[in-house]
């Protein structure tokens, strides 16, 4: 803190106050003469140019940790014991925390969104460790509502501008599968149903790749995905006595909650698997259905690359499809040359692929079977902004003045 | 035949070859290689292949029919006219190209209005974004009795309780109108900036015959969503892995991938359909130019056929 007055030796004016074994002195900066030393003392005329500081604006408040803070920490590191994650994690989800406190977006939220905010913090720190747990995860630690848990997660991701790296798939089979009872002999299990656990990893892991690659996955909420895939796994590995186990009963006996889409997503993976089937020539003979397809998913899977690209038409392909004596004539897309203008008719492809029919695109579900029906562009109404508004179409959003009485009367009876 | 692939996981890589030239641009890399682009609207494009069967057939079946629709591409605001003939020349050709004679004969320059954008020398998509909504506010400069409006009105809703305007709809433009008691109004619902402002002066004008004073002040455009189909499947997790910082992808919570571009400021959401959302524009020319930005980045992750 430099002082007032000038070095009576050079007349610089940068004096500063320093300390020659803790004996405060007052030092030209410019020649080294020390004007005064020793102030233990002060005289009245001295403190008339001291200023007294509040404690508000010294440091001491802000090293105190507000209360939000200090809660929000407990729970981060409360979470953080009960996922067991590393000790790392946890110092980084609190300095998170700390900073998006400090954002003024998130000092003024609700305490009920502020609870989900050590959650989210805890979250973005797994992500970016490649820590593979769910929003659902957090979620029912927290008694959380998913969408408020939501918003506070995409604004916490937007403020900080902090870059989530997307979650990996493989690493979820892995935690996922580790809360089977399946791969542990337990009471109500019956023995048939017991399953290794690194041959279930390997074969669930290579169906979601291949669940992937035939566009089953992206957009898709990946849990229900993983969990069919767990089932048709568990099922392949020893179909005999498994085949009849529907994929409820699989849930209850794994101890997991069976999500609603896992159904369809079994069915989508299904009708891939027959279409890749339908290629295996040693499967020609048999009907392609459920149980052939489970009994022989290994070898689908070992094959898969060769068989989904033989299956399935590639993006592109399908104008080629009309090739001579390929397919029924019934059956055939339609002509190359789409009318002008008009999106290419999609028609949705039900049912397998035969051999030797046309092959079904490999596209997304979305594509295959399109709920809605393309609009037509709109024509170009007005031209201008400016056209004048004719008194008679105005008319029709104007009361008459019987109506008027009419709803009057009508609203002081209600 | 034994397929001989490892099992590593191979879960996101994109299919594409391409994904290896993609860098991660940043914005303002990505504007410049697009000036790049426009300075060779003087090359001499004789290299491009004669018209063959194979060539048109692929032209047709790619592109379809926007190569013989009037390309519009993205225009950076400040290009003078001179350059915007220059490409709608050498565009052109291209368009032309499934008539054999196409690349010899030069078609009369067409005068491009303002609004629309010229091509670019590269690729152009071909593909226009539709404006789907419009919200702009006015202010009608007159303190408003909104329960008088609500009583006068047929096609008035006001709940106080619920929220503290009128809600006016008039058909033709098919809008809605939130009025406010401080004179405030806001218009949605309109498919162009035209029929915005057609709509928000036809709700004027029957504020005006309710009896209050009402003018048309400010009109201005705040937000325009925009929404075309490329036409192909996207990668999700391909893009979002090589644009990290633009991009945000949940697949727990929300199916589309959002993309905050920086130039323009435009958020799109962009589905695994191929089918894109643009919003956040003021102007029209910034959803065509956010479009043009994304286009050659989804081509990047389309599987090759």
């Amino acid at each position: 803190m430099a002082a007032r007055g000038r070095c009576p030796e050079c007349g610089s004016g940068s004096l500063v106050e320093d300390a020659h074994y803790a004996q405060q002195q007052l030092v030209c900066s410019a020649c080294g003469c020390v004007l005064s030393e020793g102030l233990l003392t002060t005289t009245y005329s001295d403190e008339e140019h001291l200023r007294e500081v509040a404690y508000s604006q010294s440091t001491g408040q802000k090293e105190q940790l507000s209360r939000c803070l200090q809660r929000g920490s407990r729970r981060v590191q409360d979470l953080c014991k009960v996922l067991q994650l590393p000790a790392a994690f946890e110092e980084t989800a609190v300095s998170y925390l700390r900073r998006a406190l400090q954002h003024p977006a998130f000092r003024l939220l609700s305490r009920e969104k502020k609870e989900l905010l050590g959650g989210c913090c805890v979250l973005v720190t797994c992500r970016q460790r490649s820590w593979p747990l769910t929003m659902g995860t957090v979620c029912s630690l927290l008694y959380a509502r998913h969408d408020l848990f939501a918003g506070v997660y995409l604004s916490l991701q937007k403020e900080l501008g902090l870059s989530v790296p997307a979650l990996s798939l493989a690493d979820l089979v892995t935690t996922h599968l580790n809360s089977f009872r399946l791969l542990q002999p337990a009471a109500d299990v019956p023995a048939a149903f017991l399953e290794d656990k690194e041959q279930l990893l390997a074969r669930t892991v290579a169906i979601v790749e291949l669940a992937s690659q035939a566009w089953l996955v992206t957009g898709r909420h990946p849990v229900p995905i993983v969990t069919a895939a767990a089932f048709l796994a568990w099922q392949s590995l020893r179909p005999g006595p498994r085949l009849c186990c529907p994929l409820a009963r699989f849930c209850r006996l794994a101890g997991v909650d069976l999500p609603p889409p896992a159904h369809l997503r079994l069915k989508e993976l299904l009708e891939i698997l027959q279409g890749m089937a339908s290629q295996l020539s040693w499967l020609r003979g048999f009907p392609l259905d459920r149980k052939v397809v489970v009994k022989h998913l290994g070898e689908l899977l070992q094959h898969r690359l060769f068989l989904l690209k033989n299956a399935f038409s590639q993006h592109g392909e399908e104008q080629q499809d009309t090739a001579p004596g390929q397919g029924c004539p019934s059956q055939g897309s339609g002509p190359p040359s789409s009318p002008a203008g008009a999106q290419q008719q999609r028609r949705p492809w039900a049912g397998p692929a035969r051999p030797g029919g046309p092959r079904r695109p490999l596209l997304p579900p979305c594509l295959l079977q399109p709920r809605k029906r393309p609009r037509s562009a709109p024509s170009a109404a007005a031209a201008t902004g400016d056209e004048p508004i004719s008194d008679s179409e105005l008319e029709q959003y104007l009361r008459s003045p019987e109506e008027i009485r009419a709803l009057s009367r009508a609203r002081a009876c209600l | 035949f034994k397929d001989d692939f490892s099992t590593s996981p191979h879960l996101f890589t994109p299919m594409s070859p391409y994904d290896l030239e993609l860098p991660t641009q940043t914005a303002s890399q990505l504007s410049q290689s697009k000036e790049l682009l426009t300075d060779f609207s003087s090359v001499d494009l004789s290299f491009l292949p004669d018209v063959t069967q194979d060539n048109k057939e692929q032209n047709l079946s790619e592109d379809g029919h926007e190569t013989q629709k009037e390309l519009i591409g993205s225009l950076p605001s400040d290009e003078d006219s001179g350059v915007l003939m220059d490409e709608s020349s050498l565009s052109h050709p291209g368009a032309a190209q499934p008539s054999p004679e196409a690349s010899d004969i030069c078609p009369p320059l067409t005068p491009m209005t303002p609004l629309t954008p010229a091509t670019s020398a590269s690729e152009s998509s071909g593909i226009v974004p539709q404006l789907q909504n419009i919200v702009s506010t006015v202010n009608l400069a007159c303190k408003l009795d909104l329960k008088n409006i609500a009583l006068h009105a047929r096609n008035a809703e006001y709940n106080p309780k619920r929220f503290a305007a009128v809600i006016m709809r008039i058909r033709e433009p098919r809008t809605t109108a939130l009025i406010f008691s401080s004179g405030k109004m806001v218009c949605t619902g309109a498919k162009s900036e035209e029929q915005s402002r057609l709509a928000a002066r036809k709700y004027a004008r029957v504020v005006q015959k309710l009896g209050f004073p009402a003018k048309f002040l400010d009109f201005k455009i705040q937000n325009m969503v925009g929404s075309c189909d490329v036409r192909f499947p996207i990668r999700l997790e391909g893009l979002v892995l090589t644009h990290r910082q633009f991009s945000s992808y949940e697949p727990e919570l929300f199916p589309g991938l959002v993309y905050r571009m920086v130039k323009p400021r435009i958020v799109l959401l962009i589905f695994v359909s191929g089918k894109v959302v643009l919003t956040g524009a003021k102007n029209r020319s910034e959803i065509y130019e956010a479009f043009e930005n994304i286009y050659p980045i989804l081509r990047g992750f389309k599987k090759p056929s």
